[in-house]
Order: C-alpha cells, then structure tokens, then sequence
C-alpha cells in the first residue's frame, strides 16, 4: 500500500506535467467555462425547449417535434415583426456608419476645440438606454416636446411621435443620436492614414474627392466593416428601446408598443411573458440566431468586394 | 533664449500663414458653423433633460409649452430622490457594478493573458470562437439563462452576476490579449529564468504594467452593468432591482400616471456619473475601444 501511493501522485504529477498546454488551458478556463456554461448550454436548452410546449411554469409539457417552427412560418405577426426589424437595421446601419464617417472627416480638420466637439458628440454614445428613453420621451412629447414646439414655429404638427407611423423615425433618431461611438473610431482611424499617400495624390492633381472616396475611404474600410457588423448586430436586437418609448411605464405591457417599433425581439418577448409561450420564443429565438448568423456570413463575403487590407494590418495579427 | 528662438523662427513661419489663413476663411467658418449646430443637436437633449428637472407639473404641460422654468424648481430632486427609496436602488446599483466590474476585469485580464503569452493545444480555433462570440447578440442567450436560472432558483440573487463576472468578457478578453500580446518577451523569459511561475508572472509583472487597460475595462464594465435594464428587469423582484428599472417606471403621480418632471430630476442624477467617468477616463477609454476596434 505505502510502496504504491506515492508512485501514484509521482505519475499522476508527471502526466500533468508532461501537457505542455496545462497552464494555457488554466488560465483561459474562466472564458471557456463561462462559454460553455453561459452561451452554449442556454442555447442548447432553448433548442431543446423550443420542441416542446413548455409555458414557463407547469410541469405537464409534452414534446412537440418541429411544429412551432412549422407554426413560425405561417405566424404573420411574427414574420412582419422580423421584415420591420430588417428594414430598421437596414436604414438605420448605414445612417449611422455614414454620419459617424461624416463626423469624424470634419473633426479630421485644424481646427480649434476639436476635443470638445469630438466629447460633444460621444458622449450621447454612453448614456445608458433608459436614460436615453427618458430624454427623448420629454423630446418627443406631443404637446410639452421641444421638438413640436420647434416644428410649430414652421407650422408643421403637432406631430404624435410615439405613436404610429412617427415611432419608426422616432427609434431612428434616438439610435442616431449615439453615432459618436463609432465617430471615435472611425476619427482614430483616419489619423492613422498617412498623411503623404494624400498629399502625393493631391500633387497628381487627383481632387479632394477622388482622395477621399480611392485613398482615404479603403485606409479605413477594416474599420468601418467592424462598425456595419458589429452596428448590424446591436441593431437586429434591440428591443428595450421600443418597450421604454412606448406610452406606458409598465414593460409588462407589451401590447402598447406601437406596431412601427414593434420589431422581432419585442416579439420574441411577448411570446416569453406575456403569452407564457416559452416552446414558441424559444423556436422564435433559434430562427432569429440562424438569421444573424447568414446575415454576418453575408456582410463578410461582400465586404471582400469593398475592403481593403493593407500587408501591414495583415503581418499584425 | 526665448527671445531669440522666437526671432529666428519668425521669418520661417509668417510666409507660411498668412497664403493658408487667405485660402480657407470661408471653410473655416463654414466647418464651425456646421459643428456648432451639430453639437447643439448632439447637447440639446442633456440640456431639455435638465430644463424638464427645474419645471413646475403646470409649467411642463403649459401650452404653448414653455422652454424655460419661470423659478428653477430644485424641489423636483429632492423628490426624486424621496418619492421611491432612490438610496436603496442606488446601493443596488453601485453594489451590482462594482461586483461585476472587479470580476470581469480579473477574469478577462487573466484570459487575455492566456491567449497573448502561452501556448496550447486548441489555441487558435478558441481564439476564434472567442471573436465569434463577441458577434453573438446577448438577448439570444439571455432569455435562456433566464429561464434556467429561474429553474435553478437563482432568479432575486446576485448571482448571477457573479457567474457572468467570472465568466469573462470576450470583448475585454481581447482588449487585454491586444495590450499583453505587444509587451517585449524578455521581460517573461527573465522572470521564468529567475524560476517564477506564469501566476506571479501574470500577478506580478503584466497586472501593474496594464494599469490604464485595467481601468478602461473596469470603467467600462461598470457602465455596462449600472446601464443595464434588461438583466435587473428580468432577474430582479422590484425591491431587489437597480436604478436603472427603478427610474424607468416607479416615478407614478397619485393618477398613475408618471411623473415627468420627477422622473427627469431621477435620469438626470441617474446619467451624471456616467457622464462624469467618462468624461475623466476619456483618453483611455477611447484608447481601448480604438484598439480593440482597428484590429477587430
């Protein structure tokens, strides 16, 4: 017995030891773990959810096979909510992607208090998002709002901006708003451009837009797909933003989003606690994960048609 | 000395100037023009927030509404912060944040070193799925662990912003990775010459030298987490919950109807330390989101 158990420890040790990768593997397992644990057992629990009938509460739920997919397919609610959501990522991604842009050109000047424009414009970047309801709820106000107010004074309105159909431009202008986080780096990255690669072109008699559009814009276009992807992301899920806006201070209250904001994840959210449909959100979400994931694997496919990597950012990596 | 320095650097510079400042005076002012009214854009809705917060009830549903309160009315705060147990919601928050903020922080610094400065097997498709990851949006996963939290009875704790803190965030875990990666090797070889493990590597050397990524990732995961709406409304009980839920729905006028003026008093006080933070950690904020974002 006493013969056997160190030779044991020894051996175990030097199994241990013998993997190269132990200390690697140690220090990375808080990610790898919480990945397992936080990202893909949930969305493995949702898939298995998502074939059954579950309500969130009882017991007595049965498995269903595929038919709340089937049901998905011919739920128009549910596919109108997912067209409204692409349609507000697609104009509002670009909006922001271009402003930002156009931000950050004409912050890229000698100019004097650079700084406290470029704050100006980020700051509204880091205002959290109920916050951000609040502020532009007392903006949008039909009769109290600043924003009427101003409109009356060219007789246009008053304008019902929470409300059907204004709502839609409402979330629009609340996202614009925040255009300064990708103002920032899109400002950091055109100060990275050399500055000889445009003067050289400029001496060529290239004008300032030819510049602009054949040098500068493919300097920084690593940058501004990092924005369109990461931009299209945040705006396919937003669902807060409708709940908060709406004319009710109960989030419960799903049913008052007006039907302009009313996008797929304020969908998703009904089905989850206000109709208790947990076998069906959960079919909702893993449609909606594999919509994300073509439209990514989309974006990074063309983006070989417009981006341009430089040999240097390359031999970075 | 300054004298002369300025004598002689005089006549290299004055035919320099005036042929630029001849050129561009129109652009120039135009350029300001446009700034100005765009930060106008970009301030007015701080400045209405902070108008809306000084206004009487009757001053705020005037019509023809009114842009300036007659008296600023100061009281709005006090009641705010009155009117629900603001204090109570405020420890909530600040409790919450700085919990995840100092987990998340080490928990992401120590990841990142494991991918910039060790080898392992496996190492390159981790990485991947890592960046992968960060294109994940977050609500997919997050009405799942809900649920099964819910089920695990883990639903009104704290929880499960432990799990989420010690988890790491990718998005950090390559801001690090990005800062370990460019540090020179000699300084690791030395230490493991000198027969200190990867730990006290890692404690000892790479920790103190990332200082500015340190705060960076602290001050942004706690803005993450004193912003968040959506965890606290979903795992939280209203008495449990943090500001963020609080000022959004519990400013009610005895009609139920909520309490404009009140509850811009609550926001405003609510989005001050943000502002604040960020307006004192700019340069290194910026940093870390830039560079994690020109590599990304």
């Amino acid at each position: 017995m006493a013969a056997i158990a160190p030779e044991r420890v020894r051996r175990g040790r030097r199994g241990w030891k013998r993997y190269p990768s132990r200390t690697f593997y140690l220090f990375v397992s808080p990610w790898v773990l919480g990945f397992a644990l936080l990202t893909a057992l949930p969305l493995g629990y949702a898939f298995a959810v998502s074939l059954t009938n579950f309500n969130g509460v009882s017991e007595r739920w049965r498995w269903v096979g595929l038919r709340n997919y089937v049901e998905l397919m011919s739920d128009t609610a549910a596919i109108d909510s997912l067209v409204r959501t692409l349609a507000f990522t697609a104009i509002a991604v670009p909006l922001t992607v271009i402003g930002g842009l156009a931000l950050a050109v004409l912050l890229n000047q000698r100019l004097k208090a650079v700084g406290l424009f470029r704050t100006i414009f980020f700051l509204p970047s880091v205002v959290p998002v109920v916050a951000m309801a609040i502020m532009w709820k007392l903006i949008f106000n039909r009769d109290a709002g600043i924003l009427n107010t101003i409109l009356e004074k060219i007789s246009v309105g008053p304008i019902a901006w929470l409300v059907d159909p204004y709502a839609f431009y409402a979330l629009i202008i609340l996202t614009l708003w925040g255009l300064g986080g990708g103002m920032v780096i899109t400002l950091a990255a055109l100060q990275g451009v050399p500055a000889e690669l445009e003067e050289a072109a400029l001496v060529d008699g290239a004008n300032r837009w030819h510049v602009f559009r054949h040098i500068t814009v493919p300097m920084i276009s690593p940058v501004l797909l990092f924005q369109v992807v990461t931009g299209i992301i945040a705006a396919l899920q937003i669902i807060i933003q409708p709940l908060l806006l709406a004319q009710t201070n109960q989030v419960g209250r799903v049913a008052e989003v007006p039907e302009s904001t009313h996008l797929y994840m304020v969908q998703v959210y009904q089905e989850f606690f206000a109709n208790n449909r947990y076998g069906y959100g959960s079919a909702m979400l893993w449609v909606f994960f594999l919509v994300i994931l073509a439209i990514t694997l989309l974006v990074q496919r063309t983006s070989r048609l417009w981006v341009h990597y430089t040999v240097d950012s390359e031999a970075d990596r | 000395m300054t004298m002369t320095k300025t004598t002689i650097a005089a006549p290299t510079v004055s035919p320099r100037r005036p042929t630029r400042r001849r050129r561009r005076p129109a652009r120039t002012a135009g350029a300001y023009l446009l700034l100005i009214t765009l930060a106008m854009l970009f301030a007015g809705p701080f400045v209405w927030l902070v108008l809306a917060a000084l206004k009487t009830k009757a001053e705020w549903v005037a019509i023809p509404a009114k842009i300036l309160p007659e008296t600023p009315r100061w009281e709005n705060f006090t009641q705010a912060l009155t009117e629900i147990n603001f204090p109570a919601y405020l420890g909530n928050s600040l409790f919450l944040s700085f919990l995840f903020a100092i987990l998340v922080t080490f928990s992401s610094a120590a990841v990142g070193f494991g991918f910039a400065r060790l080898r392992g097997r496996g190492k390159r498709p981790l990485f991947v799925l890592l960046l992968s990851t960060m294109m994940l949006p977050q609500i997919l996963t997050l009405i799942p662990t809900y649920v099964m939290f819910a089920r695990a009875g883990l639903v009104n704790t704290y929880w499960p912003w432990v799990v989420w803190g010690l988890a790491a965030s990718p998005f950090l875990v390559f801001m690090f990775r990005q800062f370990f990666a460019a540090i020179p090797a000699e300084l690791e070889d030395a230490a493991i010459i000198d027969g200190c493990g990867y730990g006290r590597i890692f404690l000892q050397i790479f920790l103190p030298l990332s200082r500015p990524v340190l705060l960076t990732s602290f001050v942004l995961s706690f803005t993450w987490t004193w912003g968040d709406y959506i965890a606290p409304a979903l795992f939280l009980d209203p008495d449990q919950t943090t500001l963020s839920v609080a000022i959004s729905a519990f400013y009610l006028d005895p009609h139920g109807n909520p309490d404009a003026t009140v509850q811009a008093a609550a926001a405003a006080l609510y989005v001050m330390p943000v502002l604040a933070i960020f307006l004192f950690a700019q340069r290194y904020f910026i940093r870390g989101v830039v560079s994690s974002g020109l590599k990304g």
